[in-house]
């Protein structure tokens, strides 16, 4: 699964070290800063918004909290790069809002632009980890506290919120991944990031100079997983299952009416107005102007390459979680860590890899949609197997070795008598890759044959384009495929109760 | 035990691969065999412009075409699948790109080709390997409710006089038509003058832009009196149901001076391509004076060969001074043009 990524790496040291210094001096100051300055504005906003949404529906007797809590993660089905199409049209500079009023209060073309579409719609990955984490958190230590006379804020401050830190640092991770690795928001906002710049350097003669982007970036992504990881091990702690919701919820007092506009303010820009403008173009391109005649082709299309990598990535999972369950040894932890790795990669060194790798050793599968395909299982082979191990946890050992005494082989338990089992997890994790593959854009938009565009390819042509009334109608099956995962989010992260 | 259960697993990856070639009739060898009666076209051209011309070539002549279209990406697309070629036929968009790639052998001549003598020679490689069909010619587009005819610039060094700071839009160094033009510039003026000219013009424009399409919208808006761009951009906006109050200005049109830059959007042959036939089938039938209207129809461009006929309202090639520079002179300065622009200080990309 790594080969190709390493192919991406051999790549880049075999340019010469000239062009490396070359680029160094030129552009590698700049894409670093661009990349981290937006990643650390993005994680302090979808941070802020997350956090106190977290805590304002967990924890405080808000009013209308049951519903609000769900159409908060309503953004998460909306991919960013369908969100900055949605925002283009709004503020763009002649976007809805300039055409009336002469003017728009934001450039949607600048930092700041880019820093608010990004935060807008990944602030539910925090949203939704903290959210759990709330619901988890015993409430005997702050129970605790207030028997030893700490105030309100005093409780927040010195336990919740340290006691949160895991689950924050966790979700501020996935958003700066998110970050790293997206394509479309930044490149439709023609902000410029190394993923961006990847993806032009290819559209130039260069990809001797894309590769050693790549490289730098690959190595920006592993210091984030490793300052995690490092976080992680020295914040760990336990927490017992003792009193949970028993106690009170904050009361907010007349903070509530305040709390309710500011969370219905976050549901309207995140959500609601991106839904309405889709559904504006949407509906005018389908009944005004006419589908594409295509579309059914796209779609089949999606299907196809989608489906199989869902497939593939099934198939591929139990083994991978099986072994690495039953067998743990370095060999296993190996295979498993290196399935995850695709998880961080963005999707451009991903089709760089596949490139340089089909080209020399499966020159078969190149100029095929496999190729397509095998990007979709590199980056998403990791979500099927986390959907399996969850499932293959709750299946104690000694069923195998009832199979095993029965007289089954080890491949027959695994095959016959396990998948079976923990089939549920694996279809879940099967539906995930299915949706990620068919939001995927920029590996798709470099890999895929003549004559072979899926729905998220028309998405991006089309909006580069200012065809609105072509984009929204795959924009929109896109945000309601995206409707699955966000349900499977919802189930893993509801409130124990 | 441990092998069986790795043996498994190479197992069912080996039952993926079969399952997902099967669907798919995947090719078996690493050359695809040809279907006969198939042509495989990468394009850096808008989809709008280039997909009526292939429904046409499968209504006349039933070869099926399959169409890739990924802007300028398709360049180095082409020169990666150099061991195993995809496409049959690339049409682009920068005669400079054509050269480049025939220069780096990515590009063949699919033998004599009938009715290539209708395009002139200063828009073709000398062996055949790509021949320009319709011309981008550079030049000013203007807002007629912001300026008057009279005050627009008339030369292209005219853009870095201070008189006219932050009124114009240029495009990021990168675009391909820009790079073509500061090319011409560096054969007529030397690389120090050209350096000079980027640096003053890139501080006087008042936006740099990703593309043409944003120059012609702003213009036409009134966010700006006038920007450079290719002329078929002021075509297209004279077209606009709104902001089409615009004008056009041809450069260096004086006596003695350089003329109008002109690139050429054409048809180049990928050596090694799948579908020779094919290829050689779409050249002859590209060639025919019907189909070289067709080219330049959908976006406005103007026939290379003036005895074809214009879209409505445009300037024919010959009604204007063009700069003389060969299209084909392009390709070998290319690089050496990208890193002059970006020494200058146009960043090729925006940042």
């Amino acid at each position: 699964m790594s080969a190709p990524v390493l192919y991406v790496g051999i790549r880049a040291l075999s340019e010469p070290a000239a062009r490396w210094a070359l680029l160094f001096d030129e552009r590698l100051a700049r894409l670093l800063w661009n990349t981290t300055a937006l990643a650390a504005a993005v994680g302090v906003v979808a941070g802020a918004l997350g956090v106190s949404l977290a805590w304002l529906v967990n924890r405080t007797d808000l009013p209308g909290r049951r519903t609000l809590r769900w159409l908060l993660a309503l953004p998460f089905a909306i991919p960013p790069y369908v969100g900055a199409m949605a925002y283009v049209i709004v503020f763009g500079p002649r976007g809805w809002v300039s055409r009336a009023w002469g003017s728009t209060p934001i450039d949607m073309y600048s930092f700041a632009g880019v820093a608010f579409v990004l935060s807008v719609f990944t602030f539910p990955y925090i949203y939704l980890v903290v959210g759990s984490a709330f619901g988890r958190l015993s409430r005997s230590h702050e129970d605790a506290a207030r028997s030893l006379g700490l105030g309100r804020w005093a409780i927040l401050r010195r336990i919740t919120i340290p006691m949160l830190r895991p689950a924050i640092g966790a979700g501020l991770v996935l958003v700066v991944l998110y970050v790293l690795s997206d394509f479309g928001a930044v490149a439709l906002l023609r902000y410029s990031t190394f993923t961006t710049a990847i993806y032009y350097q290819m559209g130039g003669f260069d990809t001797g100079a894309a590769a050693i982007l790549s490289t730098v970036l690959i190595g920006v992504t592993l210091l984030v997983l490793g300052a995690e990881s490092l976080s992680r091990r020295r914040s760990r702690f336990y927490e017992g299952t003792g009193a949970s919701g028993s106690s009170r919820r904050v009361e907010l007092g007349w903070a509530r009416w305040p709390a309710v506009a500011y969370v219905c303010t976050v549901f309207a820009v995140s959500a609601l107005v991106p839904l309405a403008v889709l559904g504006y173009w949407a509906w005018q391109g389908v009944f005004l102007t006419g589908l594409d005649a295509r579309f059914p082709e796209f779609a089949l299309n999606t299907l196809q390459a989608a489906g199989i990598a869902a497939t593939a990535a099934m198939v591929l999972a139990v083994p991978v979680v099986y072994l690495r369950s039953r067998h743990p040894s370095r060999p296993s932890w190996a295979i498993e860590r290196l399935a995850l790795s695709g998880y961080a990669l963005p999707g451009v060194i991903v089709a760089l890899g596949v490139i340089f790798f089909s080209l020399r050793l499966a020159p078969a599968i190149y100029g095929t949609m496999l190729m397509v395909a095998t990007a979709y299982i590199i980056r998403f082979l990791p979500q099927a197997l986390q959907s399996a191990a969850a499932s293959l946890a709750s299946v104690s050992p000694r069923i195998d070795e009832a199979a095993r005494v029965a007289g089954l082989s080890p491949v027959a338990v695994m095959g016959r008598v396990i998948s079976r089992l923990i089939m549920p997890g694996v279809l879940a994790g099967g539906a995930l890759v299915f949706v990620s593959a068919a939001k995927e854009l920029p590996a798709t938009l470099l890999l895929r044959p003549a004559g072979f565009d899926t729905l998220s390819v028309r998405v991006w042509v089309e909006a580069s384009e200012g065809a609105y009334h072509l984009a929204a109608p795959p924009a929109l099956v896109m945000v309601l495929l995206s409707l699955v995962p966000l349900k499977l989010m919802l189930d893993r992260f509801k409130e124990p109760s | 035990m441990k092998l069986k259960v790795l043996a498994a697993a190479s197992l069912s990856l080996l039952a993926i691969t079969a399952a997902g070639c099967s669907p798919a009739p995947a090719p078996e060898s690493s050359a695809p065999p040809a279907e006969p009666g198939e042509l495989v076209v990468y394009t850096s051209r808008k989809e709008d412009f280039v997909a009526p011309l292939l429904e046409k070539f499968t209504a006349d002549t039933g070869i099926e075409v399959e169409a890739l279209y990924a802007d300028d990406a398709v360049v180095n697309r082409l020169k990666e699948e150099v061991g195993s070629p995809q496409a049959d036929v690339i049409i682009g968009n920068d005669a400079g790109a054509l050269e480049y790639l025939r220069l780096q052998d990515v590009l063949a001549p699919v033998g004599e080709i009938e009715g290539i003598d209708s395009i002139g020679s200063a828009y073709r490689a000398a062996d055949g390997s790509w021949f320009g069909l319709s011309a981008r010619t550079r030049g000013l587009i203007y807002n007629k409710g912001l300026i008057g005819e009279a005050d627009v610039p008339t030369t292209i060094w005219d853009l870095t006089d201070p008189k006219y700071k932050g009124m114009f839009a240029i495009t990021r160094g990168g675009n391909g038509s820009m790079i073509a033009h500061v090319s011409a510039l560096r054969a007529e003026w030397g690389d120090e003058r050209t350096e000079e000219w980027i640096r003053k013009a890139k501080d006087n424009a008042g936006a740099i832009t990703n593309g043409h399409g944003d120059i012609r919208k702003a213009v036409g808006a009134g966010e700006f009196a006038f920007g450079l761009v290719n002329n078929y951009y002021y075509h297209q906006q004279l077209r606009e149901p709104t902001d089409n109050n615009v004008g056009f200005i041809y450069l260096d049109q004086a006596e003695g001076e350089m003329g109008a830059v002109v690139n050429a959007a054409g048809v180049g042959f990928v050596a090694g391509g799948p579908n020779l036939e094919s290829a050689r089938a779409f050249a002859a039938w590209v060639l025919l004076p019907e189909n070289q209207r067709e080219f330049s129809n959908a976006s406005l461009e103007v026939p290379l060969n003036p005895e074809v006929e214009a879209p409505e309202g445009t300037a024919a090639i010959d009604s204007y001074r063009v700069h003389g520079l060969p299209l084909s002179r392009l390709g070998e300065v290319w690089e050496d043009t990208r890193s002059l622009i970006e020494r200058a200080g146009l960043d090729l990309e925006l940042k």
